[in-house]
């Protein structure tokens, strides 16, 4: 059966399931393959909702073994002046 | 997998793919090797500047003007979407001694036929309205450019690949045959190739290759950290660096005795805007080994530099950190063209914090010397030779 109706792994990049699994095929091993390939996971939420979905389709579509960490958790969003703040006042 | 092939290009950067696309043009037999995936080493973790004004008048300049050249057409060659933008671009400059330094540099980029001028605080300030009071004022190119690093990587192999390049991506290079000084295949994770021409395209990572085959290479990792902002309204014009950017990067022992953290982390302004709003800002010039890592004291001492250049800046929000390895070579330049004594074999790396913009242009050099044996210009200078021999031009 085809898919009519896209489905939306990351919703706020409006990328499918489609288009993760032909970033795969292309290549991408890692969450970051997919995101520089497809721009998921670089939305409002910052991949809080998708990544996990990504991982998912990750592991069951490819070798274990090809797998590596890939993802380094988003910083907390943070103003740049209480960073510059810190210590030093 | 192919088990044969003319050409093996080690390392899917900017510059083993743009190498691949190049020479499959001409009609090469090619096989490009990356033992993780496309743009997972500095080409992937990098700023998006093509900036031409940086750099020291001279082969560098004349390289990257090459570059700045294809780069016009670049998009509509690979057919895929690069991002290429001419934004023009500001080097900010602080004080009277930087500003004496940047006259120089200006007036001996200006021979060679760049188009720059000096402006000073409010001419600046007209173009890019957040500048800090206290500075004297800044260069400005037209010339300057953004590009996506990642894009660029992913057109390169696409483009190069519908001209029948084979891309090995997850496949690990593990050793080099050769046979009386003539390369003769590549060992990998996954089997062997056997082939006639091997290009050390590994960036930071050249070295290792080099040594397979008991060569040294006088390559390091430089890391380069860079924060990223929330999307904002367009607020940075163009890409923007500090004078004291190109004082560290020509001059380094002007810095050396000092004990400012952030002086000693080698952090120089580098400010652009992408497409879709985000700010970077970076960057710290560090020697740790392969290290990733972002640091605390990173965060702090890029933001304070940035703050102190731009004040309007300290409203924003940052959302990301990272960092990537630039590939360093003690003259600053590139390491590109044949190595004596190992037939067959060729190195294109060492542009460490440039690979962006001279990617193209080492691209058309590379397939140039190894499809005529010549190229446009005159590049015997950039040769592995001028650190193991006693070169006096070097
Ligand atoms: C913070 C920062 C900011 C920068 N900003 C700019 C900028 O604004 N403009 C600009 O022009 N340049 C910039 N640069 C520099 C630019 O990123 C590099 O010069 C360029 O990406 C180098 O490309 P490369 O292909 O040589 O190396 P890389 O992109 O590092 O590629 C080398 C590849 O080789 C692979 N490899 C290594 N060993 C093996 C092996 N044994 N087998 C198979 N594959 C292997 C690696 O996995 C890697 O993918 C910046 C760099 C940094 C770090
Ligand atoms: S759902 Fe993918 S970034 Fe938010």
């Amino acid at each position: 059966m085809k898919e009519k109706k896209p489905v939306y792994i990351c919703r706020c990049q409006e990328v499918t399931r489609e288009e993760i699994l032909e970033a795969i095929a292309d290549g991408a091993r890692t969450i970051k393959g997919v995101k520089n390939r497809t721009h998921a996971t670089m939305g409002l939420c910052q991949g809080r909702t998708c990544r996990r979905l990504i991982e998912k389709m990750l592991a069951e579509v490819t070798d274990i073994k090809e797998l590596k960490p890939g993802t380094r958790p988003p910083v907390r969003t943070l103003k740049i002046e209480e960073v510059i703040k810190g210590e030093d006042s | 997998m192919k088990k044969t092939s003319e050409i093996v290009i080690i390392g899917g950067g900017v510059i083993g793919t743009s190498i691949a696309y190049y020479l499959t043009k001409r009609g090469k037999e090619v096989v490009l090797i990356e033992k993780n995936d496309l743009a997972s080493g500095a080409s992937g973790a990098c700023d998006q500047d093509i900036i031409l004004q940086s750099k020291n008048p001279g082969i560098h300049l004349q390289l990257a003007m090459k570059s700045a050249e294809i780069y016009k057409t670049l998009e509509a060659e690979l057919e895929h979407p690069i991002e290429y933008e001419n934004t023009g671009g500001m080097i900010l400059i602080e004080t009277q001694e930087e500003l004496e330094i940047m006259k120089d540099f200006v007036k001996r980029q200006q021979q060679i036929g760049l188009e720059v001028e000096i402006l000073d605080l409010k001419q600046a300030r007209k173009l890019q309205p957040g500048l800090s009071h206290h500075l004297v004022g800044s260069t400005y190119s037209p010339q300057d450019a953004h590009v996506n690093s990642i894009e660029l990587t992913l057109g390169f192999a696409k483009a190069a690949r519908k001209q029948g390049a084979g891309i090995m991506l997850h496949t690990e290079v593990v050793g080099i045959k050769q046979r009386n000084g003539r390369i003769q295949g590549v060992k990998t994770s996954r089997g062997d190739i056997d082939c006639e021409i091997v290009i050390n395209c590994a960036g930071a990572w050249a070295p290792k290759i080099a040594e397979m085959i008991g060569l040294t290479i006088p390559i390091k990792p430089r890391r380069g950290q860079i924060i990223v902002t929330e999307e904002v309204a367009p607020y940075v014009m163009g890409d923007v660096l500090s004078a004291r950017y190109i004082v560290a990067k020509y001059n380094p022992d002007i810095l050396k005795n000092s004990s400012d953290p952030g002086i000693k982390l080698g952090v120089g302004l580098s400010l652009s805007q992408t497409q879709k709003g985000n700010i970077l800002i970076g960057a710290t010039r560090e020697f740790v080994g392969y290290n990733t890592d972002v640091t605390r004291t990173g965060l702090k001492e890029i933001l304070k530099n940035a703050t102190r250049l731009v004040p309007g800046l300290k409203g924003m929000n940052i959302i990301r950190m990272f960092a990537g390895l630039r590939p360093y070579t003690p003259d600053g330049l590139p390491i590109i063209g044949p190595v004596e004594g190992i037939e067959g074999f060729f190195v294109a790396a060492g542009h460490e914090g440039d690979g962006i913009a001279l990617s193209p242009v080492t691209g058309k050099i590379v397939s140039d010397l190894i499809v005529d044996g010549k190229t446009f210009m005159d590049v015997s200078r950039l040769a592995l030779e001028r650190f193991t021999k006693n070169n006096p031009k070097a």
